[in-house]
């Protein structure tokens, strides 16, 4: 096994397990720390499956998209746009 | 090709060495004293109602609400893996352009990609892959946010009452 072999299974096994605790946790806002680590998981292993430059920029895209999506989820839970900044 | 213990050794010590980097970092830049976005003090007061630390919370919101230290190691360690120490320092540019996306107006995230480009880098030296340090960041984020939010938010607290004295 080599150590793109194990740390790509490392990063399945986590994100596995990562989207079944987002799926089991009934609390919206604590859904999102387990749905980070799944994203963590995920760009890992875009970088490890795709090792091309422009597969930086894709990780970076996809964590930064998936941060602010649950940057968003967590501000309107919490009670909407006028009280962000 | 090297047998499957020592490959996951490597990566348990890439974990250690990772979340060393990112908690530090994270307390310098005192991501416990309060949340970023209104979001990320939502998420904090919700770990505190789970039976979790105030400050843990916030600090485990912050991360949740903006590429933190962890995010900077994780893209960082991306980064040396496909193209070296100019790879990493790509990243760091994305994470800070993912900072200002995020309305942080702070440094946590380039910072860390920063220290995490050169630590990766060093290891890399020495005989590890820095693939290790994917897999090792991605185990790193896993104690803090993926395992018991109740434990991992006091050891932050804990760590944040040590960091103000």
């Amino acid at each position: 096994m080599t150590p793109q072999e194990a740390a790509l299974a490392v990063c399945a096994v986590i994100a596995v397990y990562a989207a079944i605790r987002v799926a089991l946790e009934p609390d919206t806002l604590r859904k999102l720390p387990f749905l980070n680590v799944l994203s963590f998981a995920v760009a890992g292993s875009i970088a490890l499956l795709i090792p091309h430059p422009l597969s930086i920029v894709a990780a970076a895209a996809y964590f930064v998209g998936s941060t602010l999506e649950s940057n968003a989820i967590a501000s309107t839970y919490a009670g909407g746009l006028d009280r962000r900044e | 090709m090297d047998s499957i213990l020592p490959a996951f050794a490597r990566i348990l010590v890439a974990a250690a060495v990772c979340w060393l980097n990112f908690i530090l970092i994270d307390l310098f830049f005192r991501l416990p004293a309060g949340g970023g976005v209104v979001g990320a003090t939502a998420i904090g007061t919700h770990i505190e109602r789970g039976g979790g630390a105030i400050h843990g919370g916030y600090m485990m919101g912050n991360i949740v609400s903006s590429p933190d230290a962890s995010a900077g190691t994780l893209l960082a360690s991306c980064g040396v893996y496909i193209a070296g120490i100019p790879g990493g320092l790509l990243a760091t540019f994305l994470v800070f352009i993912g900072n200002r996306i995020c309305h942080d107006r702070g440094y946590a995230g380039t910072t860390g990609a920063i220290t995490a480009t050169f630590i990766v880098w060093g290891f890399s030296q020495i005989g590890f892959s820095p693939a290790e340090f994917i897999a090792g960041m991605v185990i790193a984020i896993l104690t803090i946010q993926g395992i018991s939010h109740r434990h991992s938010s006091r050891l932050l607290a804990y760590l944040w009452k040590v960091r103000e004295g």
